[in-house]
């Protein structure tokens, strides 16, 4: 009878742990080298002044994950799928290259980050990038399903490094608290520019694909979507409360020292050091290998993913690659691709391709938002799961305030005469 | 030919040469031509939908669509939904390719034009899911037709012919309406259609299940991966997933079984017939890594004192999965197991000879509660195709198979 018990919590508990993991992986994989980067500036240019803007970032991202979620439990089908379905093969073409430009700047800025982080430490990127480009590419191709997951999760507790660097900088957690609060808006252009980047790099587009397959993957049913709700929620709430300490870290040193400018993210990790302990910095740049590392290792896969099914290819990890000779072109070709960026260009030649992946992005965004909002009113589709008039007010608003901040960066990167 | 790429937005011209609309859509009836386009969809200038009727249609080219009569003539409804649609229902969908047992997502479709005496009519012929298809859908509406043909000469084409073609609609009474039956896919291996199963999604899933008989359903979800038998099993009416676990494999059904939530389990298993449900929970008492929740109680047993006579006719009133028996099992009258004759052994002798003389010695057995390696191993060792498991008493309680040490080893990989 305790063995059946036992065996009953334990189904329990596995129930719990097949629907959790898809949002929080995502929010994860959310807070990967660009986004370290970005939260640090914020903090050290801005001190505690941005943080109340992780409020309504948290509450857009959790209105825009919850419902490609819902889509991806009720009709089972990826959105890369349902857009093709919907709006035909050129629309959803174009939409995978901008996409697959957008996701080959983001693993270029991944294996960076590794190799920025890896420094710290004093390992060259000329063994980092290899080494880790080849561990990212095996673990996928050569590693069991289950090793995948457990690694996964195991990098996701990793996440801890930044809560532990951001006691150990003892910032002003009154004023922290408080400034999460209180909005202070100021009108120069580099506070605006400094926003609509947290907004950028927290509310993707390939997340939203990414998000909705894996919960299609998952084969969460309808019965269990309140856990895969909780499991989305959670996971925005991890994305901005790991930001909260990157920006509470740097706001209490990089800020509060007065030398605040910083290039990469290792910079922050560097000039953590003197201010807050060499613990507090390696910590920090820890952090950043694990985000670089995990990044690297879900965006390609999940960029092949949703081509492939946007398009109509094989795809998978369980066939061979003769069977799927798009999916594994593709996955390897992003690592490849990414890792020899880093190693063969200099930065400033690594700068324009990850500007022309920032633009693809800005252009994908407001398309992928309307096409969601579009597909998640459909009463054939979703049935009574559709989004309600109350949801839609919120979600059109929130996506047209993320369309407009998106417009305004493609402007600020264009006219640098507007940017600080 | 011609391509659904070349054919839609076609200017449509009256018999006086006057503008009607654009081709939108072309509509088969498939209760009455499978192959034969039926109403050609046309949205008017007002943009109100018009369906005209094949027999008013005089020509198609890849530049216009002429019809035999007048505006006035063509009755201002929309289309029946009865009807399936090429635009709607096959371009951009998931299809079974039939012959090749795969999931394909259309990406144009090829027609014939054949004209008759007095009308033209559009003939189904095949989809096209190659590069040069996706090449003229691309560049559709941004060239000229003549070049569009010209650049996807080059490239390679593959179509499906409409016979292998089959639409998946998970809609049931649409399903019956567009006559789309999966008896096709009954014809394939079980494997060969989860394979095609692990394709769908969860609704096209439970569709194509729900038209299969319980037999072909069973074997095609013992063969797809766990999490998705769960959640199609969940999609189910506890009914219908009653029927398919007890035509599987005893030890399979306990694996499903065991992993869907404790009220979904107990709700199967009520729904099933009293023998077959005792034998899976007798199963599902054992632990999931153990040699008892690997093997299957299904076995054919004689008493030690039979003949092979007895062992053919025990084989032949067998039940269970027949492919998967290699041996015969001796007890004695306590139930203990006491021998293992091979099939191959049965095949050659007499009639009359005693099972106990053809025994397997020394008899090899495995406890219940020995872990998965130990069993693995066994198999390694004394190369076996099955092996009997044993309670602590020596009572005979199930038999573990190659097929399912199989599946270990490359979980294991």
């Amino acid at each position: 009878m305790n063995s059946e018990r036992l065996r009953h919590f334990k189904t329990n508990v596995l129930i719990f742990l097949s629907v959790l993991g898809p949002g929080i992986i995502t929010a994860n994989v959310d807070n990967d080298a660009g986004g370290i980067y970005t939260y640090s500036v914020a903090g050290a240019h801005f001190g505690y002044t941005l943080l109340w803007s992780l409020i309504p970032i948290t509450v857009a991202l959790v209105v825009v994950q919850e419902m490609v979620a819902r889509m991806g439990v009720i009709t089972g089908k990826g959105l890369a799928d349902l857009i093709r379905e919907e709006y035909g093969f050129r629309i959803t073409f174009w939409l995978m290259v901008l996409l697959l430009l957008a996701d080959l700047g983001n693993t270029i800025s991944e294996f960076a980050g590794l190799a920025s982080g890896m420094s710290v430490f004093g390992v060259n990127r000329y063994i980092s990038v290899p080494l880790g480009a080849l561990l990212v590419w095996l673990l996928v191709v050569k590693g069991t399903y289950r090793l995948v997951e457990k690694i996964f999760l195991v990098a996701c507790l990793f996440y801890v490094a930044y809560l532990i660097s951001g006691f150990l900088a003892h910032p002003n957690w009154g004023f922290a608290l408080l400034s999460t609060v209180k909005p202070t808006v100021q009108f120069d252009s580099a506070y605006l520019y400094m926003i609509i980047g947290l907004v950028g790099t927290t509310i993707a587009p390939w997340m939203q694909f990414y998000l909705q397959s894996a919960v299609v993957e998952k084969g969460i049913k309808l019965k269990n979507y309140v856990q895969s709700r909780l499991d989305v929620i959670i996971g925005c709430i991890i994305t901005d409360v790991v930001a909260f300490f990157i920006i509470v870290a740097c706001a209490a040193t990089i800020y509060a020292s007065g030398h605040r400018q910083i290039n990469d993210a290792a910079d922050a990790a560097v000039a953590l050091a003197p201010l807050a302990g060499r613990a507090a910095s390696a910590l920090f740049a820890f952090g950043l290998c694990n985000a670089s590392l995990f990044s690297a290792c879900i965006l390609p896969l999940a960029t092949a993913y949703y081509v492939c099914e946007g398009l109509g290819f094989e795809s998978g990890i369980n066939k061979r690659p003769h069977e799927a000779p798009a999916f594994y072109t593709l996955y390897t070709g992003l690592i490849v691709l990414g890792a020899l960026a880093v190693l063969i260009l200099s930065e400033s030649r690594q700068v324009p391709i990850i500007l022309l992946s920032q633009v693809a992005n800005g252009i994908i965004l407001p398309f992928v938002l309307i096409f969601m909002l579009r597909l998640c009113n459909r009463e054939d589709l979703m049935g009574p799961y559709r989004n309600s008039r109350t949801f839609n007010i919120i979600a059109w608003l929130t996506s047209v305030v993320m369309i407009v901040l998106t417009l305004l960066l493609g402007v600020a990167l264009f006219l640098p005469s507007y940017r600080p | 030919m011609i391509y659904f790429s070349e054919l839609e937005n076609l200017p449509t011209y009256d018999a006086r040469g006057e503008y009607l609309g654009h081709l939108v859509d072309l509509a088969i009836n498939p209760s009455q031509n499978a192959l034969l386009v039926v109403c050609y969809i046309v949205r008017t200038p007002k943009k109100q939908i018009r369906c005209i009727g094949r027999e008013q249609i005089s020509t198609i080219s890849v530049r216009a669509v002429q019809t035999s009569v007048s505006a006035e003539e063509i009755p201002d409804s929309a289309p029946d939904e009865g009807l399936m649609r090429v635009k709607k229902d096959v371009l951009d969908q998931q299809i079974i390719d039939v012959n090749d047992q795969k999931v394909v997502r259309v990406i144009d479709v090829d027609f014939d034009i054949q004209p008759n005496e007095k009308h033209t009519d559009l003939r189904i012929v095949a989809v096209n899911v190659g590069a040069a298809a996706a090449m003229r859908r691309l560049l559709q509406g941004l060239l000229a037709k003549h070049r569009i043909r010209m650049i996807a000469s080059v490239l390679p084409t593959k179509t499906i012919p409409w016979e292998f073609v089959n639409l998946i609609e998970s809609d049931p009474a649409r399903r019956v309406k567009l006559r789309i039956s999966y008896n096709r896919l009954a014809q394939l291996h079980p494997a060969d259609l989860a394979d095609i199963l692990e394709e769908l999604s969860r609704d096209e899933q439970r569709s194509v299940i729900e038209s299969l008989d319980d037999e072909t359903a069973a074997e095609a979800v013992s063969e797809i991966p766990t999490r998705m038998q769960v959640a199609l099993l969940n999609s189910l009416s506890a009914g219908r997933a009653a029927d398919i676990v007890e035509e599987m494999a005893p030890d399979e059904a306990a694996d499903v079984l065991q992993e869907l939530s404790p009220e979904t389990s107990a709700q199967v298993l009520a729904n099933m017939e009293t023998e077959e449900a005792n034998e899976v929970r007798e199963l599902l008492g054992f632990e999931e890594n153990t040699a008892g929740g690997l093997m299957t109680t299904e076995f054919p047993v004689v008493l030690e004192t039979g003949t092979v006579e007895d062992a053919v006719r025990t084989l032949r009133s067998f039940t269970g999965p027949i492919e998967s028996v290699h041996s015969v099992y001796l007890i004695a009258t306590n139930l203990a197991l006491s021998g293992d004759v091979s099939l191959a052994r049965i095949l050659v002798s007499d009639r009359g000879t005693s099972l106990r003389e053809l025994s397997t010695e020394p008899l090899i057995s495995v406890p219940f509660h020995a872990d998965e390696r130990t069993v693995v191993s066994m198999f390694r060792k004394y190369n076996l195709l099955s092996l009997p498991v044993v309670d602590d008493n020596g009572r005979l309680l199930g038999v573990v198979t190659a097929d399912d040490v199989l599946e270990l080893v490359i979980k294991e990989k």
